[in-house]
């Protein structure tokens, strides 16, 4: 038989007799994309993914079984056949699941790979944990010892008892080869970026611009670098002989960091835009915000109070004697516990309740164990100087109302409960605002404003950190300067930034799951309690700086990540749901509805089958009974509710010889071995 | 001496059903001399138990809703006039028996009787000619496949009649499927010898060597009378057809259930063994059937036509319209008086079949679902159109298997759609991603809409994806499952928006947007709707508590004044609204 000559997308294909569209497509150069297809096993045209229209008849036809006929017109790349493909994939996606990504990857807000620096912790390498960590966090020393742990609030070892202590992995990684690693740097390119602003969102744009090939200089208006890791959190929950370490690998990587030079003083935005071939704007928010009662400038501005204790290096400051911190954030827990530190008699006053205070738990929990009073529902009404120097700080009780645009339940005043505080200190720590820097256009709270997609503010000035985002947390402010530096490469590389959306097809939050949907790979997860700090002496905790516990050691470290139950998916990188749902940019919720349940089946020792994320292609029941000749697998019910099981669902027979044939057919991860790489 | 000849009673699926069994055993017992026979379905459903005296003058009467006790027995043997049943003469006028001449009239297990009755005639007369022969009649014909797709017989034999192959197999379709289509299992459980006798012409003429019917488990009665049928015909050595040295193997498989073993690849793939699933075509199975024989599938009413056609192929002709010839077996269910089946030729008006054979009231019908969940609705104003397989393509509907579901005023056309959808999700053979998936999100979309937490892109939505589902499924399953709700869009789109935007159901069938209200006006105090209620949702002033209320329409239908009534959510006299 003679070759068959059709169109496919205008371009005339040849096909030996026999041959599919798709095949016959791949020999020309167009890759159509298929799942339930592997070229090994019979045709099955289950996934539809690959179809391709038929110009004259106007049909559909799976490209993976169709063959060409003489002069037939083929159309695989226009929009009409892409829209079939995405609903296809999105209709697959809608049955599937399986944790693309662990849920703690996907709560860090920097993405770091959490599941795998665990592991490598727990296998005892924390040389490896610490690479993977500086993937993404850059200033893991720091980080290790202030995260608020995003990932730990989402980690489903909270459904059968506590998170995993996963930023225990970072600090002790850090902590044991922080000082000799050493990135592999590549030569400088030539091209230079200013990075205005010393702290965690300038170090991390530099750090990632320097690895790169990009050789960025920090202005920093500060004497030393480091900003509110500096100036704002204390010695005794970051330790700045740590933070000295952490820096100092940066001036080792070759990064330049200039002290004591002020934006709009020493430098202008104009002249470093002109001078560098970009600019990261990361200059913090540093305004106190006001309590707005009378009597406001006789109490200290919380976060101006910590920057004066950090200057006299902590323990050079004096008593404040009977206190009053304002504000229920993080920034009051500090000074409040500074001040008790400093010998002071300390007690918060907070308009709401716990339930509402806007500061870790932990810190909360810390600060009361510390001897730390709260006045709840205790607003300020004024301040008063006495002629003795002592302050009066008139109050009033309040009690919740209605839900404010926070969501949280507004305090109302109650009538006539008004009395004083009388004090010798009042620190308002009621919150801080962005002062954007001349120049800069703000948005309507007073933040730079620089482009949600790329951090652009305007030409080759971008801008990361809290003067983006307002007050926030380190890890965010690390996250938004490797976006601002990666983005200004691609300006400066005159490419358009595309950031790749973080695919995630979840099997939903813990607190929607019960431990029957946890999905163990490891038969021998431990179900141990937590690992706890030792934390130093009360004693000590209440009269000197010292850091609040040791790092926890290695072997209880990694006796902790045997807790870990590895969530995310077995086939991660190799999902060809994923890879093909990401080409034709289908989200996971295209399309939402039923979903099957199945307990994934662990019986076998070295294999895991989780029917969630099977999309019924029937690969694995073809390979085994065409190739291996075992018909192992089978499918079973019908409809919607169709599955691929085993001989009356008993797992794989002691006859299955384990060769993995349909493991490296699957597609999508739901036939795999139990072990992660 | 009595003046019958003979007693005859339907006792096929419908007429068991509705107390046949009884009827005959009395019949028996008081007969006396009189010979008693078991006969089929004459498709009056409507009316069954129905029992036909032979009178020896050669006359026959009809008694209808035939009672078991004894009096009513004897009355009958009496020739009572009461319960006498004819034929109304505005559907005798409609109707042309020719497929189902014989059903109900003859015993189906008594080949003797098939045979004085006609029967095997027109095997003998196509025996009688070359194979090629035969094709070319039933070419002439116009027969076209009565299953559904309408492809014509003749052709479809031609290929296999082309074929040279160690074997070559012809399959009879017998697993109906369509909920509400009933005629298959009628014409096996009334006329088996028919049905053989045209798989026998097909075996002739095809060639074929090997003979299977895949029936459904769920028609014993159809598998028993088949199988006395394939006895009596291998026992009469009918089944060694002329010039063959081997006879044919003639065997009935049953099915187990699976709506999509009615496609023609998968119930190949079924009869191998396999799990019913379709697989791509080509190969057609003319080319590579059943284990990879040549293979041609004819649905029963098909066969059943065979002989009828063999008879006089350029009458059969002339019957129906053009593109249709013939006649067409129609089942009719759902809101109408007369549900049964009904023989009509090709090209009949659909309103004449509903209005003048089923006997729905005038005006008292919505639409009617054609081709079952495979099908789609036909509004009533469109109920002039002829029924032949290119009009009702044209409407967006299908004529499939001949399943007429009447759907009534006070029916839901979402809810129609729902249920559809509901059936073919569960009966998806889960293979294709379109099908599987895609029917299910249709479904729950017209689950949350018929439960009022619709919203109107729903409408688009259930449009854009049915429409993706008919381009991007394999079989004719998943291509045709999004009909019902696509149908009901395009006719009764207006039901769908009062659901999604105005939030109510207008004939108030769906639960989640309707309240039962109570008319104080018509009301006559007598309590009984407060007495049957079953929890207690009617207060002892006759206000309903909608809340309570589970909307199970015993009130209503309690009610012998016609004082309570569902209402449109909300509204209705000083009643309790619902949650």
């Amino acid at each position: 038989m003679s070759e068959i000559k059709f169109i496919l997308d205008g371009k005339t294909v040849t096909a030996a007799p026999g041959e599919t569209i798709m095949q016959a497509a791949r020999k020309a150069g167009v890759e159509i994309p298929g799942l339930c297809t592997n070229g090994k096993v019979s045709r099955t045209t289950s996934c539809f993914v690959c179809v391709v229209k038929d110009k004259k008849t106007g049909r559909f036809l799976p490209s993976c079984s169709a063959c060409p006929a003489e002069g037939q017109e083929v159309e695989s790349e226009t929009a009409e056949v892409a829209e079939m493909r995405r609903t296809a994939l999105g209709l697959l996606l809608s049955e599937h699941t399986g944790d693309c990504e662990a849920p703690c990857t996907m709560a860090c807000p920097a993405h770091a790979k959490v599941e795998e620096y665990v592991r490598a912790g727990r296998k005892g390498d924390f040389k490896e944990a610490l690479r993977i960590i500086k993937e993404r966090i850059p200033l893991p020393m720091s980080i290790g010892r202030v995260c608020p742990r995003f990932c730990e609030k989402d980690c489903r070892k909270n459904i059968t008892g506590k998170a995993v202590s996963i930023n225990d992995f970072k600090r002790l990684a850090a902590d044991l080869y922080y000082d000799e690693y050493m990135e592999d740097l590549p030569e400088l390119n030539g091209k230079k970026v200013a990075v205005i602003g010393g702290g965690p969102a300038g170090l991390s744009a530099s750090y990632y611009l320097r690895l790169q090939g990009y050789a960025p200089t920090i202005y920093e208006r500060m004497p030393q670098a480091g900003g509110m890791l500096r100036y704002g959190i204390p010695q005794f929950r970051l330790p700045k002989e740590i933070l000295d370490r952490e820096i100092a690998h940066y001036l080792a990587m070759g990064i330049e960091i200039n002290c004591n030079v002020e934006l709009g003083k020493d430098i202008t935005l104009e002249q470093l835009s002109a001078d560098f071939d970009s600019v990261i704007v990361c200059v913090g928010s540093w305004s106190p915000s006001a309590m707005r009662i009378e009597g406001e400038e006789y109490a200290e501005q919380g976060i101006r109070w910590l920057e004066g204790l950090a200057h006299a290096k902590w323990t050079n400051c004096k008593n404040p004697g009977r206190t009053v911190v304002v504000g229920g954030g993080n920034t009051a827990m500090d000074c409040a516990r500074n001040a008790l530190r400093l010998g002071g008699d300390v007690t918060v006053v907070y308009r709401r309740t716990q339930n509402e205070m806007p500061a870790e738990q932990l810190e909360v929990h810390e600060a009361m164990e510390e001897g730390v009073k709260f006045e709840f529902l205790t607003a300020p009404l004024s301040l008063r100087k006495n002629v003795d120097g002592s302050l009066s700080l008139a109050c009033q009780k309040m009690e919740l109302g209605e839900p404010d645009a926070s969501g949280r339940r507004s305090p109302v005043p109650v009538e006539g409960s008004d009395f004083t505080f009388e004090v010798d200190t009042v620190i308002a720590a009621i919150g801080q605002r962005t002062k954007a820097p001349a120049g800069i256009e703000a948005d309507k709270r007073g933040n730079v404003a620089a482009a949600r997609e790329n951090l652009q503010v305007s030409g080759n000035i971008f801008a990361a950190g809290d003067c983006v985002s307002g007050p926030a947390t380190v890890v965010e402010a690390v996250a938004g300067g490797r976006k601002a530096a990666l983005a200004a490469i691609d300006f400066m590389e005159g490419r358009e930034h595309v950031e790749a959306p973080l695919f995630n097809v979840s099997r939903g939050h813990w607190r929607s799951l019960c431990k029957e949907d946890l999905v163990y790979i490891r038969d021998n997860v431990s179900e141990d309690d937590r690992v706890q700090p030792e934390y130093i002496s009360m004693e000590k905790r209440k009269t000197t700086f010292e850091e609040l516990f040791p790092t926890i050691p290695a072997e209880k470290i990694q006796a902790e990540g045997e807790r870990c139950i590895e969530c995310s998916c077995t086939s991660k990188g190799e999902c060809k749901l994923k890879k093909f749902s990401e080409k034709y940019a289908v989200k996971p919720d295209m399309f939402t509805g039923k979903k099957q349940i199945h307990a994934a089946d662990t019986r076998h020792p070295y294999i895991i089958h989780d029917r969630m994320k099977c999309v019924k292609c029937g690969i694995c029941v073809k390979t085994c009974g065409e190739i291996i000749n075992k018909n192992l697998l089978a499918f079973m019910k019908r409809g919607f509710n169709t599955s691929v099981g085993t001989s009356f669902n008993q797992g794989f027979p002691s006859y299955c010889k384990d060769c993995g044939a349909c493991i490296n057919e699957c597609p999508v991860g739901a036939l795999d071995w139990r072990e992660k790489k | 001496m009595s003046e019958i000849k003979r007693i005859k009673v339907g006792t096929a699926s419908c007429g068991l059903a509705a107390g046949a069994g009884a009827v005959l055993e009395n019949f028996k017992r008081l007969a006396g001399d009189i010979p008693v026979a078991e006969v089929g379905c004459i498709g009056h459903c409507y009316c069954e138990p129905i029992v036909e005296l032979e009178l020896k003058d050669g006359t026959n009467i009809f008694y209808s809703s035939v009672k078991a006790d004894d009096a009513s027995v004897q009355a009958i043997l009496a020739l009572t006039e009461n319960g006498r049943f004819t034929i109304p003469a505005e559907r005798a006028a409609i109707e042309k028996l020719y497929v189902t001449r014989l059903a109900g009239r003859i015993d189906p297990k008594d080949i003797e009787e098939y045979k004085a009755n006609g029967g095997f005639e027109s095997l003998k007369k196509a025996t009688a000619v070359t194979p090629a022969e035969v094709v070319e009649w039933v070419k002439k014909s116009g027969l076209r496949g009565r299953g559904g797709a309408g492809f014509s017989t003749g052709m479809k034999w031609s290929f296999l009649a082309a074929k040279t192959a160690e074997e070559k197999i012809l399959i009879c379709n017998a697993d109906e499927g369509d909920p509400g289509a009933f005629m298959d299992r009628s014409m096996m459980e009334s006329v088996p010898f028919q049905v053989l006798e045209g798989m026998l012409i097909g075996a002739y003429a095809t060639g074929a060597t090997k003979l299977f019917i895949y029936c459904r488990a769920e028609y014993p009665l159809a598998i028993k009378h088949l199988q006395i049928g394939i006895d009596a015909i291998c026992k009469a050595g009918l089944n060694l057809l002329p010039g063959r040295e081997k006879p044919l193997d003639i065997m009935i498989k049953e099915g187990a259930g699976a709506f999509v073993c009615g496609e023609e690849t998968a119930m190949i793939a079924s009869l191998e063994g396999q799990r019913g699933q379709p697989r791509f075509r080509p190969p057609f199975p003319t080319d590579k059937g059943w284990n990879g024989y040549p293979t041609a599938i004819n649905n029963v009413e098909t066969y059943a036509n065979i002989p009828v056609v063999i008879a006089d192929p350029d009458a059969f002709a002339a019957l129906g319209t053009e593109k249709s010839t013939g006649t067409k077996i129609f089942a009719l269910a759902g809101d109408l008086k007369n549900p049964g089946l009904a023989e009509v030729p090709m090209g009949v008006t659909l309103g004449d079949i509903v209005y003048k054979i089923g006997g729905a009231a005038p005006g008292s019908v919505k639409a009617v679902q054609t081709g079952g969940p495979s099908g789609g609705c036909i509004p009533a104003d469109k109920f002039d159109v002829k029924m032949d397989y290119d009009s009702l393509k044209e409407l967006g509907a299908i004529i499939g298997s001949g399943g007429l579901i009447v759907i009534g005023n006070d029916r839901c056309m979402v809810e129609t759609a729902r249920y559809f959808l509901d059936f073919t999700h569960r009966e998806s053979c889960g293979k294709c991603t379109f099908c599987r998936v895609g029917t299910m999100r249709m479904f729950e979309t017209l689950e949350r809409i018929v439960a009022g937490k619709g919203q109107e892109s729903d409408i688009d939505f259930l449009e854009d994806l049915g429409n993706k589902i008919k381009k991007g499924s394999l079989c004719a399953l998943g291509q045709t499952a999004p009909g019902p709700a696509l149908s009901t869009i395009r006719y009764f789109r207006h039901e769908y928006e009062a659901h999604v935007r105005d939030g109510y159901c207008p004939v108030n069938q769906c639960n989640a947007l309707s309240d039962v209200a109570l008319d104080p006006a018509k009301c006559v105090k007598c309590k009984l709707c407060i007495k049957n209620c079953p929890v207690g949702a009617i207060s002892d002033d006759f206000k309903i508590d909608n809340s309570k209320c589970t909307r199970c329409n015993t009130c209503i239908d309690t009610c012998a004044k016609k004082a309570i009534a569902r209402v449109k959510k909300g509204t209705g006299y000083d009643s309790t609204p619902g949650k």
